[in-house]
């Protein structure tokens, strides 16, 4: 088992490897700032995996922690003209300040009524975002609605390199504090909550808090990645609060393998760079996700990571029952009946 | 005589029907006491009340003292009163390990920290306890029944509680399941003193067991019998 994850471990360390060997090969700006965007991506479909996938609260309304980090990061820059990195930590902790008010609103609820309840929530901030505008003081001049709002950047022409890689190092830094949150022991708990609520609860586990955190962790790292995206893209839209953007997180965490991190993120990029670098039309895209959400659903429920780890356990002929890793006495028990 | 538990007055109705009227119960501590009644007779719905899943239309429950009658399941599971399920719930993705440590680690925030290392000790002194030390690494869907049954004793016994509500838990198990896990809760009964009410249908089991046993009919307790 051991062997097994250090297999796993060389595989990503092979990939982000060759992501950070990538830019040298002189590529066309387009391909890096798909890569850019598409870390930013998989970071955020990576938060969906902490309260979709490890505490198993289906939300539909992700894209409103990450949104309201876009906005926040455009409205304290350009109107009220903080530093941006003030900026950015205050949109963080506001993304995870919504994230703790949707758990709050979404303890009492369990399945598809969370998913509703989100899906809501979501939709209410979008159609906010298209229809609210902002007035500048000195110019005169209306921002937000369809045209959003710009962020206040303290430079000019940011290196496609350099936005490479910072995204790049966020998405690597995320990755690691999300995957040590889920195999943390508040991770277990959130685990055992969305196997079976009831049992976690008479086994001492007060859930509505759990719950909470969950959404609360998510969406700071949600609310990280919308700070970040709109850093990039210099611009905070409605785009940032869509259904759209929600359903591609639940899809590249459904598809990439729920609960596992990992998976939604690989799939996430993957995803988005073939099917940007294709250049196909939105259209195409969300009839391409919906049609790889099917097939997964389908044929492969536990995703990408799900299936490959129970090939794996079929190839070596194990049924689980061995040890991930041996830690602390090896004693007898008293029998298996 | 000193108390553990006090129901007084428990009512409670679904809709039209009322399923409980006026149950009132004491247990003591360290006390076995069984509950039997046929189908319909109101067992889980009690079982449910006095664990925390449902509340009372009227009545009140007494714990240790204090009154717990609107406490939900996990902050009474945290007191020390434990619940077993009729058809257990396990964690379809977790092992049989990891829900050991949920149990315990939840038991472990009412006194402070724990740290991973500390749960180690527990969790498979536990597991060796219950008979499921070699099963520790199966996650919990591949369990048997009895397994399973297994699994719930050592989910309640994590929180060293001090009364097991165990309802109906050696329905369905094999004789020798049933033999070592009658013997595990009789010795939980003797050397910690921890009191148990028992639900089951099978009256030689509980006389075997308890020392009082109640009879529950039509929402009422009819009848109580010293073993």
């Amino acid at each position: 088992m051991r062997s097994a994850a250090s297999f796993r471990g060389g595989w990503l360390a092979a990939g982000i490897g060759l992501l950070l060997l990538f830019p040298l090969s002189s590529p066309d700006v387009f391909f890096l700032d798909v890569f850019t965007t598409g870390f930013l991506l998989a970071a955020f479909a990576a938060s969906w995996d902490v309260v979709g996938g490890v505490s198993g609260q289906i939300t539909l309304g992700h894209a409103l922690p990450f949104g309201a980090a876009a906005y926040a990061c455009a409205l304290l820059t350009t109107l009220a003209g903080w530093p941006l990195p003030l900026a950015v930590a205050a949109a963080v902790l506001l993304a995870a300040a919504v994230g703790a008010g949707i758990g709050a609103l979404s303890a009492p609820l369990a399945g598809p009524f969370v998913a509703l309840l989100t899906l809501a929530l979501g939709e209410i901030a979008h159609e906010a975002a298209v229809g609210h505008t902002f007035f500048s003081g000195p110019g005169g001049y209306a921002w937000g609605g369809e045209g959003g709002i710009p962020v206040a950047l303290p430079w000019r022409d940011a290196s496609p390199f350099s936005s490479y890689y910072a995204a790049l190092a966020f998405l690597c830094l995320a990755s690691f504090g999300m995957l040590r949150f889920s195999r943390s022991g508040a991770g277990l708990i959130l685990r055992a909550v969305a196997g079976s609520p009831i049992t976690a609860q008479a086994s001492g586990v007060p859930i509505a808090r759990f719950k909470r955190l969950a959404f609360t962790v998510g969406s700071a790292f949600a609310g990280a990645a919308g700070a970040g995206f709109v850093l990039h893209v210099g611009r905070a839209t409605a785009t940032d609060l869509s259904l759209e953007l929600s359903f591609q997180a639940a899809t590249f965490a459904a598809v990439g393998g729920r609960g596992t991190i990992v998976g939604p993120v690989v799939v996430a990029l993957v995803l988005h760079v073939l099917f940007q670098g294709l250049s196909l039309p939105p259209s195409a895209r969300v009839l391409l996700y919906a049609l790889t959400l099917l097939v997964t659903l389908r044929f492969f429920p536990g995703g990408v990571v799900g299936t490959a780890r129970d090939l794996a356990l079929r190839l070596g002929g194990k049924d689980g029952a061995q040890p991930p890793r041996l830690r602390g006495r090896n004693k007898p028990g008293k029998g298996t009946p | 005589m000193n108390t553990l538990l006090t129901a007084d007055g428990i009512t409670k109705s679904f809709g039209a029907t009322q399923v409980l009227s006026g149950i009132t119960l004491s247990v003591a501590p360290g006390e076995p006491v069984g509950l039997f009644g046929p189908n319909g007779s109101g067992k889980t719905t009690l079982v449910n009340i006095l664990s925390g899943l449902l509340l009372p239309d009227a009545g009140t429950v007494r714990f240790d003292g204090k009154e717990i009658t609107r406490l939900p399941l996990d902050a009474r599971y945290r007191l020390g009163i434990a619940r077993t399920f009729q058809i257990p719930h396990p964690y379809p993705a977790l092992s049989v390990r990891e829900a050991v440590r949920v149990a315990l680690d939840a038991g472990k925030r009412k006194e402070g920290s724990a740290t991973r290392e500390d749960e180690e000790g527990p969790t498979e002194d536990l597991l060796a306890r219950t008979g499921l030390f070699n099963q520790r690494f199966v996650p919990c869907a591949k369990l048997s029944q009895g397994c399973l049954r297994r699994l719930e004793f050592a989910r309640t016994l994590a929180c060293r509680p001090k009364l097991l509500i165990l309802d109906e838990v050696f329905s369905a198990l094999s004789a020798a399941d049933e033999g070592d896990l009658m013997a595990l809760l009789r010795a939980v009964n003797r050397d910690e003193g921890t009191a148990f009410l028992l639900v089951s249908h099978n009256p030689p089991l509980l006389k075997s067991l308890c020392r009082r046993i109640l009879v529950l009919e039509e929402g009422r307790i009819v009848r109580e019998r010293i073993v």
